[in-house]
């Protein structure tokens, strides 16, 4: 990472600094004004008085002091030495959305270096972009779906949920026929043989609104639309205010009330950074179109596990592709169209 | 007095004017299906595939009413197929040689619709079990059997061609491979049967008390 495009301070333990004499980090001409600042410089350039001054750099200092007085230390291993200052990089690193392809190379790479320093085992993450001409959307018929819920535990052990608070990103409510989509009585957790008679089935996930909601109402941006349509999560920017799933009119996310386990043989080692890799205590988490697979032009999970066909999953801006066939040939709708979110998630029948 | 009352009054507009409209690409279109619809490509420029994740399925090319996708290959899934291995004499004849011993295919009992309307007979062609035959006695190859599906189930047909119905397998990314009729649906018995949700979430249970 070249010193200017540099937007947080980072503890190289390891690497040579060099230094420049200007603080913009030009070394020819004058320094001017101008330059936008993002990231570090919007919180630290801040005018203040000394006592704030103090107090903020004595909290920091706390924080630090750990991860400084292990891997400073003579005592301790080369191992932990490497944690400390990986810890102290990823405590300090900047939101997502403001990293170079390179800074996201260097944390995608001290949190697979982390997991291996943990466990022992390796993982395979990326941090691939959204592909040009992609817009990702999703169709779901309702006359086909059987209730049988194999997508929903595809789903937890693709995208390494929590398995001790059950969490699920998809239900499959069960409707009465003749009484409409009425969720206040639909059943999301029933357990009989289905299809039951006189019933159908519909499931709800994250719709990746068009409008979404949730990313107006963040008050970090750690949540915001990718270019290829699919919301998304930075949970180590996420503070964990939940304005989120408050906003959501369609109960698409979910919190981590304490630290999710996941048995480690069960660890889904394929992630991505923005999808599967494991959470912690306090952040929020939601279907992500299996962003880990869709990126790499594979259906999603919940796609492949349906015995059914219920579920389509496609390119919106590929005229040949199935999902545009559904669109333009099926009588299709959305859930709570009136709101303006604009999902990209369509329901249709035979 | 009145020419700057209304240039307040123009000024106060186009400041609504600029604050209002949001000039960023994020609002360029009203709804999402106007974004479809200006940002629709040309299915040759687009650069992702599915190919790796098609490689383990043995697939053939159909073609039909100009939609061009792949079905998974049938034959080499059947048991003991070539059928011609056994069925060496038509049936009435292979009946004949196996008097008092027990029928092969004894387990297959035919639900699908009824008898008057179809039996062994109306897919299976007796003299040559290695191919199925349409209405007009026409053979199809059991790769294509969705041809013979088609003939009754027509609306089904389209939707499968269309992308409604059928499985699609492997990626979303082109070339599209989906399931063909006899993937999913048994053709002796073809209607889901009943079965116990994978899941019951017993924390939801709890919660809910």
């Amino acid at each position: 990472m070249s010193n200017d495009s540099k937007k947080w301070y980072s503890f190289n333990l390891n690497k040579s600094d060099k230094s420049d004499s200007c603080g913009c980090g030009s070394n020819s001409g004058s320094c001017s004004d101008e330059k936008p600042k993002d990231g570090y410089d919007q919180i630290m350039d801040v005018s203040m008085d000394r006592r704030s001054a103090f107090k903020k750099i004595t909290a920091g200092f706390l924080i630090g002091a750990g991860a400084v007085s292990s891997s400073c230390s003579v005592v301790s291993g080369d191992e932990s030495k490497e944690k400390s200052g990986i810890e102290w990089d990823e405590y300090f690193k900047g939101n997502y959305k403001l990293m170079t392809d390179e800074d996201k190379t260097e944390t995608v790479d001290r949190l697979t270096r982390s997991y291996e320093l943990r466990t022992g085992k390796k993982l395979n993450m990326s941090s691939k972009d959204a592909e040009e001409d992609v817009l990702f959307g999703y169709a779901f018929n309702i006359s086909k779906c059987q209730g049988y819920m194999d997508c929903v535990n595809a789903c937890v052990e693709e995208n390494n949920q929590d398995r001790a608070s059950e969490m699920q990103y998809i239900r499959i409510h069960e409707m009465e026929d003749g009484k409409g989509f009425n969720f206040e009585e639909s059943d999301d957790n029933y357990y009989h043989e289905v299809p039951a008679d006189g019933h159908f089935y519909m499931g709800t996930q994250c719709f990746h609104c068009d409008n979404p909601p949730c990313v107006e109402v963040c008050p970090v941006q750690a949540t915001w639309k990718e270019k290829d349509g699919i919301v998304v999560i930075d949970y180590d920017w996420c503070v964990g205010c939940r304005y989120c799933m408050a906003a959501c009119p369609y109960d698409g996310r979910r919190f981590n009330w304490k630290t999710p386990e996941v048995p480690e043989q069960e660890v889904n080692k394929n992630q991505h950074y923005l999808g599967n890799r494991l959470r912690k205590k306090g952040v929020m988490e939601k279907c992500t179109f299996c962003i880990q697979r869709s990126r790499e032009g594979q259906n999603p999970a919940c796609v492949e596990a349906c015995p059914t066909g219920s579920r389509t999953f496609g390119n919106l801006l590929d005229p040949k592709s199935n999902i545009r066939w559904i669109l333009e040939n099926k009588k299709v709708f959305r859930l709570k169209e009136d709101l303006g979110t604009e999902p990209k998630f369509w329901y249709y029948m035979d | 007095m009145t020419t700057k009352l209304v240039l307040k009054a123009l000024t106060i507009v186009i400041c609504l004017f600029v604050i209002s409209c949001k000039h960023s690409d994020e609002h360029k279109y009203h709804t999402v299906v106007d974004k479809i619809e200006a940002e629709t490509v040309t299915p040759e420029n687009l650069t992702v595939t599915s190919e790796t994740f098609n490689e383990n399925i043995k697939t053939v090319k159909i073609e039909e009413d100009g939609f061009e996708f792949l079905i998974p290959e049938r034959k080499s899934q059947i048991t003991s197929f070539n059928c011609t291995e056994c069925h060496t004499k038509p049936i009435d004849k292979l009946k004949q040689d196996q008097v008092g011993e027990k029928a092969a295919h004894w387990n297959i009992k035919l639900a699908h619709a009824g008898s008057e309307i179809m039996n062994c007979a109306t897919c299976h062609t007796s003299n040559n079990m290695d191919n199925l035959h349409s209405l007009t006695n026409s053979e199809i190859d059991f790769n294509y059997s969705y041809k013979l599906c088609s003939q009754c189930h027509q609306k089904e047909f389209k939707d499968w061609k269309g992308g409604a119905h059928g499985k699609q397998l492997g990626g979303w990314a082109p070339p599209r491979l989906s399931n063909t009729c006899v993937n999913c649906h048994n053709p002796h018995k073809p209607a889901f049967e009943k079965r116990w949700p994978v899941r019951f979430n017993t924390q939801k249970v709890k919660e809910r008390q």
